[in-house]
């Protein structure tokens, strides 16, 4: 199986595809993280380990719904999400290195699983400035 | 790169997305093109160039814009 299956389909065809499959990958996500926060303290201690990670099978379809979406996108999609992840993880990495040096000045500790929600706002951001740059 | 794709267009009567549509990208991406703000891959030029049955070099102009 290939990580990016190139494709050629309707825009339109890959635009839906990908809200569908997202869709399902976040609805599967957000029924796994409540199962296992709801009932981690109750698994055997030895079990644990591995029923806390449950929520990582939904989002790996989450991942491969991008990849195919990536693999459906025409060349110019596909450049703007370049750009926006480019603009993402730069902005990402500045931010976080800026906040651990403030931890050093004294201000709270964050815990790191606001991280990728901030990727995410970030590569958002990217998205709007790199669509805007061929409008 | 300037390109005669909106005249091309115009000509067939044919909507940005139905454009679009027949080459298997997005609006965006058509309106992109006519604007000049983005110069397609040569696989995406052949294509446009085959739709309108003329030849890549009278769709697409290296020496303006």
């Amino acid at each position: 199986m290939k990580l990016i299956p190139e494709v050629e389909v309707s825009q339109t065809t890959a635009s839906r595809a990908y809200a569908r499959e997202l869709f399902t990958a976040m609805a599967a996500y957000v029924v796994a993280v409540l199962v296992t926060v709801k009932f981690t303290p109750d698994v055997d201690p030895l079990l644990r380990v591995p029923f806390v990670l449950i929520p990582l099978i939904p989002s790996a379809f989450a991942l491969r719904a991008y990849l195919r979406f990536l693999g459906r996108m025409d060349e110019l999609g596909r450049r703007i999400q370049l750009e926006a992840l480019a603009i993402g993880f730069g902005a990402a990495g500045m931010l976080t290195f800026a906040y651990g040096f403030l931890e050093n000045a004294g201000f709270p500790q964050l815990s790191y699983v606001f991280v990728f929600p901030l990727m995410i706002c970030l590569w958002g951001l990217g998205g709007a400035v790199a669509t805007r740059r061929y409008q | 790169m300037k390109n005669t794709l909106k005249v091309l267009r115009a000509e067939r009567d044919w909507s940005q997305a139905e454009l679009a549509d027949r080459l298997a990208v997005s609006r965006q991406t058509v309106n992109a093109l006519e604007t000049g703000k983005y110069d397609p891959s040569l696989p995406l030029a052949f294509k446009i160039a085959q739709l309108f049955g003329r030849r890549i070099e009278d769709v697409f102009d290296p020496h303006a814009g």
